[in-house]
C-alpha cells in the first residue's frame, strides 16, 4: 500500500519535472543560439552566399510572412466573424446551423497538407493562378476560418445575454445591438482569436509550400508576387543543409514574430477594456 | 433608414457566413471527386496490400499500406509517451503548485502549442536525431522512434491543458469533502481524481491522437521519409508526408495525382472517426457526472 503511493507520487513528480524542464529547455535553447546568429544585417538584408541563403539575411521572408499572415488574417477574420455572428444570432434554422458547425469542425480536422494540396491543385493548376501571395493567402485562409469561427463563436455565446436581450426589449434594432453592444463586449477574446489564427496561419509551412513561397524571391510588390515566408525558409535551409546557424537564426525570428503577435492582439483586445 | 442599414448589415453577415460554408463545403467535394479516379481505377488489393509504393516506375504500384501503418505507428508511439507524463504534471499542476504559478506554467505551456511545428522539426533534427545517432548507434537517427517523441513534445501542451481542467473541476467537486474526511492529499488524487477524470483524459488522448495524425512537417523532418513498413527504429514515411512530398511531382489529372487524393481522403477518414469517438464518449462521460 505505502509502496502504491510512493510509485504514484514519484510518477506524478518526475512526470511534471520532464514536462516542464523539456518545454522550458527547447525554447530557451532556441533563445540562445538563435539570438548570436541575429543581427541587423540579419534581418534586413537579403539572402546571400552560394547556393543562397548561407549568409545574408531574411528580409524578404520576415516581410513576406507578415503581409500572407495579415491578408489570410482579415480574410479568415472577416469570414470568421461574419459565420460567428450568423451562427449565434442569425440562424433561425436548427438544421442548417448544425450542418454549418458540422462542416467547420470536419474542416478543422483535416490535416494542413490535404487543404495545401487542395490550394495547389485547385488555384494554380485548376484555375491557372500564379503562384503568389494571393493564392498562399487563400489556402492558408480556409485553413484559419474553422479555426477562428470556433472560436469567435464561443466568444459570442460567451456574452451576457441579459444585456442583448434588455437592449432588444427597448425597441434597439439587431444589428445596432450587436455591433455597439456584443461586439465590444467580446472584443478581448475575438481579438485573441484573430491572433491564433494569424499565428496559425505564418507558422504553416504545408499549405503554401506549393501555392506561393518560394526559395528566393524579393518583397513581393504585388499581390500576384511570388513571395518568401519564415517557416518555408527554415525549411529550406534545414533540408537542403544549407546552414544550421542561419536556421537558428530564422526559427529565432520566426518565434518572436508569433509570441509579437499574439502579444499585440491580446494587447489590443484589453486595451477596449480599460 | 435604420431598418435599412440593419438589412444591410444582416445580408452581410449571411453573405459572410454562406461563403465560408460554401468554401469549406467545395474543399471537400473537391478532395472527394478528386480521389474517386484512383479509387475506381485501383483494386483495393491493390492500394492496401499491394507490394510497395512505385508510382513512378514502369509497373505502377500504389500501395498506402507501409504509410498507413507508420503514420499510425508514430502516432501512436508519441500518444503512448505523452499521455502518462502529460496527466502526471497536470495532476502536479493541479494539486500541488501554487494557483498562480499554475496559471503561470499552463501559459508556458499553451504558449509551445503555438510554436511552428517547422520548428519542432528542425530542433527534433538537430538535438534529437543527432543524440539517437550517438547513442544508439544507428545509421541515420532519423526514424520512427525520432518522430514519436517529436510528436509526443508537441501533444504535451494539449494533454495538459485538458486534463488540468478536469482536475480542477473535480478537485472543486470532491476535494473538500475528501479532506475533512482526513483523506491524505495524495490517496485523493490516486483513488478520486483519476477514476474521475478516466474518461477526459481518454477523450484528450484521442483528440491529441487525431492531432499527431495530421501532423506533417515536424514528422517529414525526423522521419526518414522511406515508403517501406516502419520498424521502431527505421525509416518511415507517414501520410502526410507522402503527400507533401509528391504533391509537385505529380501530373495533374493522373492517376498518381488521384492516389494522393486518395491519401488525403484515407487520413481525413481516420481523423473524422477518432473525433467522433472522442465527441461521443464525451457525451455519455458528461451524463455520468
Amino acid at each position: 500500500m505505502k509502496l502504491k503511493d510512493l510509485l504514484f507520487k514519484l510518477w506524478v513528480i518526475f512526470s511534471g519535472i520532464i514536462i516542464i524542464s523539456v518545454t522550458m529547455g527547447l525554447f530557451l535553447y532556441l533563445l540562445y543560439k538563435g539570438i548570436g546568429v541575429v543581427s541587423p544585417e540579419f534581418i534586413f538584408d537579403s539572402p546571400k552566399g552560394i547556393p543562397l541563403g548561407r549568409s545574408g539575411g531574411i528580409f524578404p521572408a520576415i516581410i513576406g510572412s507578415l503581409m500572407s499572415g495579415l491578408i489570410s488574417g482579415l480574410l479568415g477574420g472577416l469570414l470568421g466573424l461574419c459565420t460567428a455572428v450568423y451562427l449565434t444570432f442569425y440562424c433561425y434554422s436548427e438544421i442548417i446551423r448544425k450542418y454549418i458547425l458540422l462542416a467547420l469542425q470536419c474542416l478543422a480536422g483535416i490535416p494542413s497538407v490535404v487543404i495545401g494540396l487542395f490550394g495547389y491543385t485547385f488555384l494554380i493548376v485548376g484555375l491557372g493562378m500564379n503562384k503568389s501571395l494571393l493564392s498562399a493567402s487563400i489556402t492558408l485562409t480556409i485553413m484559419i476560418i474553422p479555426f477562428i469561427a470556433i472560436r469567435m463563436k464561443k466568444a459570442l455565446e460567451e456574452t451576457s445575454k441579459e444585456q442583448y436581450i434588455s437592449s432588444l426589449s427597448l425597441g434597439i434594432p439587431k444589428g445596432y445591438t450587436i455591433v455597439k453592444l456584443v461586439i465590444p463586449n467580446a472584443f478581448k477574446y475575438i481579438m485573441t482569436s484573430l491572433g491564433l489564427g494569424i499565428v496559425f496561419a505564418m507558422g504553416a509551412t504545408a499549405p503554401i509550400m506549393f501555392t506561393g513561397a518560394v526559395i528566393i524571391s524579393n518583397v513581393p510588390g504585388k499581390l500576384t508576387d511570388p513571395f518568401m515566408a519564415l517557416p518555408y525558409h527554415l525549411y529550406i535551409l534545414v533540408n537542403e543543409g544549407l546552414s544550421v546557424e542561419m536556421a537558428y537564426g530564422t526559427a529565432f525570428v520566426l518565434i518572436v514574430v508569433v509570441l509579437a503577435i499574439n502579444i499585440i492582439c491580446h494587447f489590443i483586445g484589453s486595451y477596449e477594456d480599460m | 433608414m435604420k431598418d435599412h442599414r440593419e438589412n444591410i448589415f444582416r445580408i452581410i453577415i449571411t453573405i459572410g457566413a454562406m461563403l465560408s460554408s460554401v468554401l469549406v463545403l467545395l474543399v471537400f467535394f473537391y478532395i472527394l471527386k478528386e480521389s474517386i479516379p484512383f479509387f475506381k481505377e485501383a483494386k483495393f488489393s491493390d492500394y492496401i496490400l499491394g507490394d510497395s509504393w512505385s508510382p513512378l516506375s514502369s509497373k505502377q504500384s500504389y500501395s498506402f499500406l507501409p504509410m498507413i501503418l507508420a503514420t499510425l505507428y508514430i502516432s501512436f508511439l508519441a500518444i503512448i509517451i505523452a499521455t502518462p507524463l502529460s496527466v502526471g504534471c497536470s495532476l502536479l499542476l493541479s494539486f500541488n503548485a501554487h494557483k498562480k504559478h499554475t496559471r503561470i506554467i499552463l501559459s508556458f505551456i499553451d504558449m509551445i502549442a503555438g510554436i511552428p511545428s517547422v520548428i519542432f522539426g528542425f530542433l527534433g533534427l538537430v538535438i534529437l536525431v543527432k543524440f539517437l545517432e550517438k547513442n544508439l548507434n544507428m545509421v541515420t537517427g532519423e526514424s520512427v522512434l525520432a518522430g514519436g517523441i517529436l510528436l509526443s513534445v508537441m501533444l504535451f501542451p494539449y494533454i495538459v491543458t485538458g486534463c488540468t481542467e478536469t482536475f480542477i473541476k473535480g478537485k472543486k467537486i470532491y476535494y473538500a469533502a475528501s479532506q475533512s474526511l482526513g483523506v491524505s492529499k495524495w490517496y485523493t488524487m490516486r483513488k478520486i481524481m483519476l477514476p474521475f477524470a478516466a474518461n477526459s483524459i481518454f477523450v484528450n488522448m484521442l483528440l491529441a491522437f487525431g492531432r499527431a495524425i495530421g501532423e506533417t512537417m515536424a514528422v517529414m523532418m525526423v522521419a526518414g521519409n522511406s515508403p517501406i513498413f516502419p520498424k521502431l527504429l527505421g525509416r518511415a514515411e507517414t501520410i502526410p508526408s507522402l503527400i507533401a512530398l509528391e504533391m509537385g511531382t505529380a501530373t495533374y489529372k493522373s492517376i498518381h495525382y488521384s492516389s494522393l487524393y486518395g491519401a488525403g481522403l484515407i487520413l481525413i477518414i481516420i481523423i473524422l472517426i477518432i473525433q467522433l469517438l472522442a465527441y461521443m464518449l464525451n457525451k455519455t462521460g458528461m451524463r455520468r457526472f
